[in-house]
Order: structure tokens, then sequence, then C-alpha cells
């Protein structure tokens, strides 16, 4: 078995137990990403000097006794959009292209405090409006499983570099399935957890509400652990929760799912969804029967509004949250006779056309005459798909959905057609608005493509989900390694 | 038949608030005379992915004044977007509150100038970040004829609290007391230093007025009131103004207008004419704001006594005269000190009288308030009740009262150091002191004896000396006593 094909628990006990040097756990992952990026396309910034630094000081300290931690020698990938100091950030965008933060984000600082090794920065939907990956400024990346298809987005080179084995870890933000769905179309675990769960400081937001960090992996067993490093209290994000967390990895002890209720929503049922997701969700319904759950049917007759919603609210928090792109103190500023101008050139040459698609449309459903027709409408929407799941979570422990109606999708396929590129958010994004927790875990392939499949929680639920992925992983097995044809 | 006017006026006042730190980061609210842009951090430089945690401290400091005020302090209140771009807004969007500013309601009372009492409605008063600041380098420092702008963002994220009246207000010097009404408030809350020359509390007025024809003139607002006399002036110059159009037919455009004191004119702002749509939405980065009930106790059970509160308690208790209970109100240390002093046992007028002449004389030399003044309340209490127990002259005090401040030392080594001993110079103590006296003036002495003092001056004179000898210690009568009998 080749290093790059180890789970990151794997890797940090042999680091622990002197097997593997960090430096040499790192020289092949290097090595991986070297050999399949050509293809791929998945790093906007690869870190070798970087990780390989930071290797030699982890094992001169491994060499002193020193136990930096649970990811210790474990290499990891962020999206573009988590701040790293001295390393540039660029969101996939023009506008961010040379942009080099002054502070890490409190995620990045909570993985290196456990001893990971940050190796690359992946590529993405510019500012995280996409779910393709096609409207990265810089590139589009490619499915490990099909070069000729999306990875999905908007995390999409994180999902593929973690599913075709640069890393065992990476991270994405996932704010109406970017998270989920790029893991679905990649074959690995992506999570998005419950609105707080994780510290939101310094991920550049795209809809801050409805925005939360998670990360993917190949083994359930990884998954847990980069929730147990990541999911910590932050007082610099006053939307991260205080309380302490569960002991995440205790699910992996779960067996059984005996009194446990798995919820199918009734309304998801009119959607078209492709043959194979339905084929996985059944064999998944099966495995949770045989674990000893019950089925039930519950209702949420509001979602099928969600998408419209969705598409205020998001864009609406992004109108003001991208404001700060002026050129005035950082990325990209133009050459300018004027402020008015120097805004105007600027927001011009450093947006892409769904960038500005999306805050027109924000800046328009703020406006006043509009707000209340539009915004505070949506919210009104939000605030009864959230009664409803609450209703939904009296009946059910877990709901047990599709990750996306169809299968990975061909580049191009989706692009000049916005409409259809946000119906792949269809079954996700409603999470995201109920500030519920998501897991998208590998259902099963289908002609060479992987097909995903989703668990929704309860507020605060996730064991309630990494309970049922524990039976799930047991009966369908873990994900497999991308990329084995390239 | 003539027309006659009425003034409407409406103001909101910025209060900076007394914070260590800003709103929504650490970073320190010190900015005057701080290297441009060294009081800053991603937060409040608005740095991609930071984001704000509201200042617990400025909370409180904002409850107190509503709480002061008589508002309702809401319990659950929350944060807005106000969205526009400017170069001094570091996330191009301000943090302010909207629909449930955190303070509602309210009123306040004061005299005016002619002791009439007039009471003004309080519509709100809400938190909000201040921006940075925009240097031009032009040679008069304005915007226009300069090639580029400079930001120091060190006073990006300031916490201010805008206090907004209702429009209750109907003259330009009720708008002044009115103002330092709220200043005093402020400084007895310790919520703000209220200075206006230094922007700690900024002014708009928004002025029209209504005319006996039926006709209302439309709203003006003034900015750029930098001091209360230039609020004043520049109210009664816009009074005058919109008379004299609405007097001659004419109509008042809706508009902002600045005013140059210099000038001493108010004249329409350039390029602020265009109606803003800030987009408010709540703020998704700030949950809702709780101010929870015990808090809320906690807050009010330790609000100082109001300046209102203060000055009619220093009328009636210590019986001093309005004026000086004024004087004492403006600041809580000073009636705090002042109230040390008295318990300590100090006669009320005679302390009042010593605080106001000698203590903020030196706190004014010395350019420093209360908090750093050495000399404790009670110390002073201890030298008064000398005085008051004719153990001391006034003179004699006055002298130990400056070493005790000098030196920042206790009562009795400060009377040692100015030779001063407390109780009468009398008896063989006294002669001595009038020998020596006589023996070194002797041509007045003379002078006398030889009967030529007819007016007394040569006695007055010898008299002088020695009360100064004994720096005032002596009683006047036994020294003349004395002086007749060795004169004769």
């Amino acid at each position: 078995m080749e290093l790059f094909e180890c789970s990151a628990a794997d890797l940090a006990r042999a680091v622990r137990e002197g097997a593997h040097s960090v430096a040499e756990i790192v020289e092949v992952h290097l090595g991986r990403m070297d050999r399949l990026e050509p293809v791929l396309s998945a790093i906007v910034t690869p870190l070798k000097d970087e990780a390989r630094a930071r290797a030699a000081a982890l094992d001169i300290a491994l060499a002193r006794g020193e136990n930096p931690g649970p990811l210790t020698g474990v290499p990891v990938i962020v999206k573009d959009n988590f701040c790293t100091r001295r390393i540039r950030t660029t969101c996939s965008s023009r506008m961010l292209e040379n942009w080099i933060p002054p502070y890490d984000a409190t995620v990045v600082s909570y993985l290196e405090r456990a001893g990971a090794v940050l190796i690359g920065k992946a590529n993405m939907d510019e500012f995280a409006m996409g779910s393709s990956t096609e409207h990265s400024a810089f590139f589009t990346t490619s499915n490990p499983w099909d070069p000729s298809r999306v990875p999905g987005g908007s995390s999409g080179g994180s999902a593929a570099s973690c599913a075709a084995g640069y890393a065992p870890l990476t991270f994405g933000s996932d704010t109406g399935g970017s998270i989920r769905q790029p893991a679905a179309f990649c074959g690995i675990y992506g999570f998005k957890p419950t609105y707080g769960m994780v510290s939101r400081y310094g991920v550049v937001p795209f809809a801050s509400s409805l925005d939360q960090i998670g990360p993917f992996a190949r083994t359930l067993e990884d998954l847990l652990l980069a929730m147990e490093v990541i999911a910590e209290a932050d007082e610099k994000d006053a939307t991260c929760s205080r309380a302490l967390r569960p002991d995440f990895r205790k699910a992996l002890d779960v067996t059984d799912l005996k009194g446990k209720r798995v919820g199918l929503v009734r309304e998801f049922e009119g959607y078209d969804i492709d043959g194979p997701i339905v084929d996985a969700l059944a064999r998944a319904r099966a495995a949770l029967l045989d674990a000893g759950a019950t089925v039930v049917d519950v209702s949420l007759p509001t979602v099928s509004h969600g998408l419209a919603c969705y598409y205020i609210i998001a864009p609406a928090e992004a109108s003001s949250n991208l404001a700060r792109f002026d050129g005035v103190r950082y990325g990209l500023s133009a050459e300018a006779d004027s402020l008015i101008d120097l805004y105007h050139r600027t927001r011009k040459a450093g947006f892409g056309p769904e960038v500005k698609r999306r805050l027109l449309t924000g800046t328009y459903v703020l406006s006043s005459g509009y707000y209340d027709a539009y915004y505070n409408k949506a919210l009104k929407v939000v605030a009864i798909l959230r009664d409803e799941f609450a209703r939904a979570f009296g009946e059910a422990d877990v709901i047990l959905a599709p990750t996306t109606p169809t299968l990975p999708f061909r580049k191009g396929e989706n692009i000049g057609d916005p409409i259809k590129m946000y119906m792949s958010d269809l079954f996700t994004l409603p999470a995201n608005m109920a500030g519920l927790p998501a897991l998208s875990l590998n259902g099963g392939y289908s002609d060479g493509l992987p097909v995903g499949i989703q668990l929704i929680g309860p507020r605060w639920g996730e064991m309630e989900i990494f309970s049922a992925a524990a039976v799930l992983e047991k009966a369908l097995g873990a994900p497999r390694l991308a990329g084995g044809d390239l | 038949m003539a027309l006659t006017f009425q003034t409407v006026i409406g103001l909101e006042i910025h209060v900076q608030l007394a914070t260590k730190s800003k709103l929504f980061c650490a970073c320190s609210t010190d900015y005057i005379g701080a290297r441009p842009n060294s009081n800053v951090c991603p937060v409040c430089l608005g740095q991609p992915g930071s984001l704000p945690v509201v200042n617990g401290r400025a909370v409180e400091l904002a409850v107190m004044v509503g709480l002061a005020l008589g508002s309702t302090v809401q319990q659950a209140t929350r944060f807005h977007r106000k969205n526009y771009f400017y170069p001094d807004l570091s996330k191009d969007y301000q943090i302010s509150q909207y629909d449930l500013p955190i303070c509602a309601g309210g009123r306040l009372s004061f005299r005016d100038d002619d002791g009439v009492e007039v009471s003004v409605a309080i519509t709100r008063a809400h938190l909000e970040e201040d921006a940075g600041k925009l240097v031009h380098p032009s040679a008069d420092g304005r915007l226009a004829g300069a090639r580029y702008s400079l930001v120091d963002y060190n006073r990006s994220g300031v916490p201010l609290l805008e206090i907004v009246s209702e429009p209750d207000i109907t003259s330009p010097a009720h708008a002044r007391r009115y103002t330092e009404e709220i200043r005093r408030l402020v400084r007895c809350l310790g919520v703000s230093d209220g200075d206006m020359e230094s922007g700690s509390l900024r002014v708009d007025a928004n002025i029209s007025q209504k005319v006996s024809d039926g006709r209302w003139g439309s709203r003006v607002e003034i900015k750029n009131m930098n001091s209360l006399r230039s609020l004043e002036r520049a109210l009664e110059y816009e009074v005058k103004r919109q008379r004299k159009v609405l007097g001659e037919g004419g109509e008042i455009r809706q508009e902002t207008r600045h005013w140059d004191d210099g000038e001493g004119k108010t004249r329409p702002m350039r390029g602020k004419e265009e109606a803003h749509d800030y987009r408010y939405f709540p703020d998704p980065d700030l949950p809702p704001l709780i101010v929870e009930s015990d808090r809320l106790k906690g807050i009010a059970a330790v609000m100082p006594e109001l300046p209102w509160q203060a000055e009619s308690r220093l009328v009636s208790a210590y019986g001093l005269s309005d004026d000086d209970a004024k004087i004492f109100a403006e600041s809580a240390d000073t009636v705090a000190y002042l109230d040390g002093c008295i318990r300590a046992g100090a006669d009320p007028k005679r302390a009042a009288n010593w605080i106001r002449t000698e203590v903020l004389r030196v706190l004014n030399e010395q350019k420093i308030d209360l908090a750093t003044f050495t000399l404790e309340a009670s110390d002073l209490a201890s030298l008064l009740a000398l005085v008051d127990g004719g153990k001391l002259s006034t003179t004699a005090a006055k002298d130990v009262f400056d070493v005790m401040v000098r030196d920042g030392v206790a009562l009795e080594p400060a009377m040692t150091a100015s030779g001063v001993t407390a109780g009468l110079v009398e008896g063989s103590q006294l002669e001595d002191i009038a020998d020596k006296i006589l023996a070194e003036n002797e041509e007045a002495v003379e002078a006398v004896r030889s009967g030529r003092d007819p007016k007394g001056k040569k006695v007055k004179f010898l008299q002088g000396l020695i009360m100064r000898e004994t720096r005032g210690q002596a009683d006047v009568a036994q020294v003349e006593d004395l002086l007749r009998r060795r004169l004769i």
C-alpha cells in the first residue's frame, strides 16, 4: 500500500510509532500531487517548500520526544478562501490573485496546532459561487473519476485532491452544498457541520448566515478525527458556539441503530433524480434497516421554495460581504482618475461574471422598496422551513436524502445555464438555511462514477449522522481512492 | 399681517464611548497622536474573513446612558449593516443599529439660560462603529486640490453612541443647553470625555421653520459644528437664513449644509445631494445582542449619581449655592471628592470653597484630573479641621496645602516642612517674634515713638510683618496689643 492511499489516522499512527518520518509522508503526497496535477488542476498554490520545512521541523520535534498533536505529519489541503498568513489567498479570483493575508484563519491555526502539514491551497469557484469550479478565474478542476467531468463545487479542488490522494484530509466551506456536492461528485465524505460548530474566522465569507467550514475524507474515522481538531469554540467568531463538542469518534463504535428512525422526505420524491442515485439510496435504506433502524416519512412542505429563497439570501449577504473589494486597501486596485472610477474599474476587472451576477441580484433584493418583497420574505420562508425541519426531527433522528439530483456533469454542460447549475444545490441548501449538519457519503459507483447520498441531522445532532454513517461504512464500504488509471 | 416663525430643531449627538478597546475588536481606542494605522487589526481594517465580536463594556456604557435618560433599554437588540462605499469605511459598510436600538425613548430636562424648565424627548440611542479618517495632503488639508488622499484607520471601529432627539428644541440657545446637558451627563457617567473640539462629541442638527401662514420649511441638516459656540452660531445663522427665504416667499431646499466657523456661514455640501440607499439588513456575523435582566440590574446598581441629582443634593444637603452646585455636578469625581471631604468631617461650604479655588486650580495648572491628584479628600478634611478649629490661619493652611500637593506628603510632615505649627503663636513666642521685627525696623519704630505716624501706617506695617512672620498664626488683637505696649 502506498502512503498516499493511507488514511490520516494511519499516517498519524505511523508517525507516532516512528515507522515513517513526516518528511517521507509529505514527499510522497507532493509526488502524488505532481503526478496528477497536470490532469486534475485542483491546486491554486502548492506549498512544497513550506510543507518540507514544516515536515523537517516536525521530525525534529518528534525526535525530541514531543507529540505535537493528533494530526502530526498528516498532509492537508485547504480551500483557497481560508486565510493563510504569508501565503496568498485568492478565493480563485483575479481580485485577490496576489493578496497575502496578515493572519491565519482559526481553522488553519487549529490544524497547525494539531500537527498537520499544509501542502496546498485548493481551487474553487470564485468566492465560492458555483457548483463546478468552472467559475474559478484561473482554471477548471477535473473530476478524478473522469477528467471530462467537473468535480463539483465550489470546493471542487478540495474534493478532487482528497479523492485522488494528494492528502487524506482536505477542507472546504459550504454555503449551499459547496462541500457535499463535490464530495458526492468525487466519491468521498464531505461534511457540513451545524451552523456555529466550527469557527468561520478567517474564511473569506460568501453568505455569513449560511457558510460553515467542514472536512473532506476518505474514511469516516478520518472525518471524525478532523472534526475533533476543527470543531472548537473560538472567541473571534460570535456565531461559533461556546458549548463543549461531543466525542465524535465514539460514533465509530456504533454497530446497530435499534430504536433510531430514519426519515425520508416526501417532497424530495417528486424530483427527477438520476437512477443510480435512487438505487444507492435504496441500498443505504436497506443497510440502515438491517442495522435495526426504522424508516419513516417526514414532510417539509416549504422545501420547494428553498432554492428561490437561497438565491435571495445568499446574494444579499454576498453583496455586502464583497463590497470591501474596492481597490483601496488590498487586492486588485485599478488605475483610475477618481474615487468612483477606482471602484468601477477595480470591480469590473476583479470579479468574474458569476460573482457579478450574484452581487447585482443581492444589491437589488436589499434595495429600499424591494427589501420586504424579497429579502424579508425569504427570511420568513426560512423561518418556516426551520420549523418544518424541527417537526420532522421530532419524528426522525436522521434524514436520508440524495446529495445531488445528478451524477457529475460534463465540463461546459451547465455553464451557460445558471438555473440548471443552481439546481444541483437543490437537496443540499435546505440544511444551510436551517443551520443543520449534513454529510455526503459515497453510496456506490455507476459506470465508474461515484454516487453520493446525504444524511441530514437535527441542530447539534452530529452524532446521529455519524452513527448512521458508521453503519453505512461497514455495510457499503469506505470510498475508493480515485485517479488510479490517470 | 407680518409673518411669524417657529424654529424646530432636532439633534443627533454622536458620543465616543470611553472604552479601552474598539467596538468589535481588541485594538486600542487611543488614536489621538498615534502613528497612522498603528491601532489596527484584521477586524477594524476589514480584512477579508475577519469577524466582529461586540465589546461588552461599550454595551454597558450605552445602557448607562439609556438608564440616565429614562429610555427603555431593549434587552433583545441587534446590529444592522449600513452599506455605502467610502474609503474611510474599511468594510464598505458600517455596523450600526436600525430597527432595534439598544435604548428607545427617554427624556432630558434642563433649565434654560432664563431659568425656565425645558424638556426634550429622546427618540433613541444606538451603538455604532466610527469610521477611519481621510487625510488630504493639499495645502489647506481639504479634499479640493489634493492629488491623492490617505486613510488612517486608527479610529475605525471606535464605539459611538448616537443619541437622537425628537424635534422638540425651539431655539439655538436651547440646542446649546441640551448639548451641554448631554455632555455633562456622559462626563458624569464616565461614558465619554465629551470633548467637542477633539471630536468625542459630535453634533448634527436638523433645523426647519414653521411659518404662521401654515407653511413648513424643509428640514436642513447642519454639520461641522465643533464647539458649543459654533453650534449656537450656526443655528442662529440658519434661523435667519431660513426666515429670510421663507419671508420672501421662497422655498427651503432640503439639503445638508456645512458650517464654516471662520466665515460664520452655512453652505451646501457638494456631492452629498443624492439620496443614499443604505440597504440596511441585520448583520449575520453578530447574533442578537441580549442584555440579561441580571446584567441590567447590575448596571443599574452601580449607576453613579446623575448630574441633576447631584446638583439638587448639593444644594439641599450642603447648602451650596446653585452656581457652586452646578460647577461641582459637572464631574462625578469632583462631587465624590467633596463628599469625601465632608464625610471626613469638613464643613461643607468651606470644603466646597477650597475645592473650587485650590484643588481645581492645581488640577488646571498641572493638567491632571482627580484620579491622579495625590491629595486624598480625607487629608484635605484634616487640614480644614485645623482651620475651623482656629489652629491654622487660612494663609498658613494654603502654604501647608501647597506642600502637601507638591511633595505628596501627609498633613504633619507638610506642616513641619513649611515651618508651621498648629495653634496660635502667642505668649513669649509671639513676644520674641515682635522683638525681632522691631529690632529689624528701627526707623519705623523710631517714627512711631516720636509721634511721626499720625495715621498709624507704620504700626500697620509692623503688624503686617509680624503676621507674616507667624504665617498668620497670631491673633490680630494680641499683636495690636503687644505693639501698643512695646511702642509707647
